[in-house]
């Protein structure tokens, strides 16, 4: 086994998410500190620009792109990240707990007997070790973990973790060949494209968060515009979600996504406890709320109170003047 | 038609936690519930019994003995029955070992298919089902909004991935993890809480299930719990003052730029 640190690279229309280019960014960290390799692995049919795209951050990318990855499944990715892996024999493999990542890294653990650390928010190194941060109970606990046997250790981490750094000197490329498996249990029908959101909920570094405040479905037409206009994403509460008035897509919460934007904006949410589990971890928190007891407000760096469809619109304005500024 | 569900017991959302001193050990409030996610699993196996002929469901947990109150809340929702394999003494903390337990389950208690909750809501992990499939060799599909198992063999299967919402069909047997939207779960009857009550949960020793995936010794648990801590505490929240709501906004946008930088 190699001391190297592999990262699993999840493109998006052929473009590298942003949570792998987080990821790269602390893997250069850890490649330091061992002294080792940072691999970067494309996988997937037409990913040769993604793989240019993040040669800028790894020493060298392994690319595998033929036309029998053009979809994602488990059985197809799996085979190929699971020939790389038994190639290299890295250290580290870090991936992203996305949909795809809790797909996909489970199975490729089994395979290849690895220590399996899910849905971390961090880590860090001392001396020889490295330790990962992984919230419990919808981020009441926070637990430190280290991998213990000497076997490779595949590291999911939720997006938003870690900061992007600069692209550096572009690493060599390497095209490897592992033919995709497919499962024959499996046998595709149909696929619906839902949401044509530009920016995944998880990954938003903006979100602006509507509860039962916000009235009615139409409303939210606000919001979305100062999401746009941010470049983020429009959340909601259950209670709004179980109304009807946002999809399943938008929910945050326990019961729906844990996201950790670097600006959450909760506007008429009262802050029920099984949504603060799903957003406690963003960076900065604002709540709008024109009841000044609301429980959001314990959970906020900063908050208005007063009623959100005067602020609403007074927001979109200030928020329309500094993007126009910078 | 035998259909497997793996359940697990997790602590209420309102249940307290305690770290003890030393940052080892938890302490947890007892309040517990079924996994939200998994209730879904468990009636989708009953509406499968109500709508096939011959189908007989069996729920399962890797939990301490407490949690068979969870099982019997899944014999008074329909499920036929229960087993408990007791964790006390057991690794619970490596997802190998806790697959390789319920995978080794599966084979003796023989299934044509498994259900379970996408993820716990405890540690969100989300990794004993695909890994109890990989074990088991068994095709498994994630986050599953609709299921339709026909009487041979195979099930139409309509699953949450990246981007959309794909149709496929499933040879069985096969693993699903199960997803908001798939059914709403039922609250029990009576009749099916006092059934409950008078059915016996059976308790297993981890270590009378033959178990062919590998070791599920403590010894072998590729991972170590180093400490438990408080997340960081956010400063009291800063409640920004104004005549106007256009005046509020602008000292908020400003702090947001000058203070926090998060703009």
């Amino acid at each position: 086994m190699t001391g190297d640190v592999f990262v699993f690279v999840e493109c998006k229309d052929s473009v590298p998410r942003k949570a792998s280019l987080e990821l790269l960014s602390v893997g250069r960290r850890v490649a330091s500190q061992f002294s080792s390799g940072l691999f970067a692995v494309v996988v997937g049919s037409g990913v040769k620009d993604a793989a240019e795209m993040v040669s800028g951050y790894a020493d060298t990318t392994l690319l595998v792109d033929n036309e029998s990855l053009a979809d994602y499944g488990w059985d197809t990715y799996g085979s190929v990240l699971e020939g790389v892996l038994k190639k290299y024999e890295p250290m580290f493999l870090f991936g992203t707990s996305s949909v795809t990542g809790k797909d996909l890294f489970p199975r490729i653990a089994v395979r290849l007997q690895a220590a399996m650390i899910s849905d971390a928010v961090g880590l860090d190194l001392e001396g020889k070790g490295i330790k990962i941060k992984k919230p419990l109970f919808g981020g009441k606990v926070i637990s430190w973990l280290a991998p213990k046997a000497d076997s490779m250790v595949i590291v999911t981490f939720r997006p938003n973790s870690f900061t992007v750094g600069n692209a550096g000197e572009k690493g060599r490329i390497v095209e490897e060949h592992f033919t995709a498996e497919t499962n024959r249990g499996i046998k595709p029908i149909s696929f619906e494209k839902t949401g044509s959101k530009k920016v995944d909920l998880q990954e938003a570094d903006f979100i602006i968060c509507g509860g039962r405040g916000m009235k009615s479905a139409e409303h939210f037409a606000m919001l979305d515009e100062i999401a746009d206009l941010m470049g983020g994403r429009t959340g909601a509460s259950r209670t709004v979600v179980d109304s009807k008035w946002r999809e399943y897509d938008d929910q945050i919460g326990k019961s729906g996504k844990t996201v950790s934007p670097k600006l959450y904006i909760g506007c008429g949410l009262s802050g029920a406890l099984h949504h603060i589990m799903g957003m406690d971890t963003s960076r900065v928190i604002v709540a709008i709320n024109k009841d000044p007891n609301a429980p959001i407000f314990q959970y906020a760096d900063y908050g208005i109170v007063d009623d959100l469809f005067a602020v609403l619109p007074a927001l979109k304005d200030e928020l329309k003047k500094t993007r126009e500024d910078t | 038609m035998k259909v497997l569900v793996f359940i697990k017991e997790v602590a209420d959302t309102e249940a307290r936690i305690i770290i003890s001193s030393d940052q080892k050990e938890l302490e947890i409030e007892n309040k517990y519930t079924v996994n939200f996610f998994d209730e879904f699993a468990v009636e989708e196996a009953i509406r499968i019994k109500e709508s096939l002929k011959d189908v007989e469901i069996a729920v399962c947990t890797f939990a301490p003995p407490r949690a068979v109150e969870a099982l019997r809340t899944t014999i008074a929702m329909g499920a036929d029955r229960a087993f408990l394999i007791d964790s006390r003494n057991h690794e619970s903390d490596d997802p190998l070992i806790v697959s390789r337990i319920l995978a080794g389950f599966a084979v003796k208690e023989g299934f044509d298919l498994i259900l379970c909750g996408r993820q716990a809501m405890d540690d969100e992990s989300a990794n004993v089902g695909p890994m109890i499939a990989e074990f088991l060799k068994i095709p498994h599909v994630n986050q599953v909004t609709r299921l339709q198992v026909s009487g041979t063999g195979t099930a139409e299967v309509q699953s949450e991935i990246e981007g959309g919402k794909k149709v496929s069909e499933v040879l069985l047997p096969a693993l699903l993890t199960t997803q908001k939207g798939l059914n709403e779960p039922r609250v029990p009857l009576i009749t099916g809480v006092m059934k409950a009550m008078k059915t016996e949960i059976a308790v297993l020793d981890p270590a009378t299930i033959e178990i062919p995936f590998g070791s599920i010794d403590r010894e072998t648990s590729k991972i170590a719990v180093l400490s438990y801590e408080l997340p960081d505490k956010r400063p009291s929240v800063s409640i920004i003052e104004g005549a106007s709501p256009e005046e509020k906004v602008t000292g908020l946008v400003r702090a947001l730029k000058e203070e926090a930088k998060a703009l």
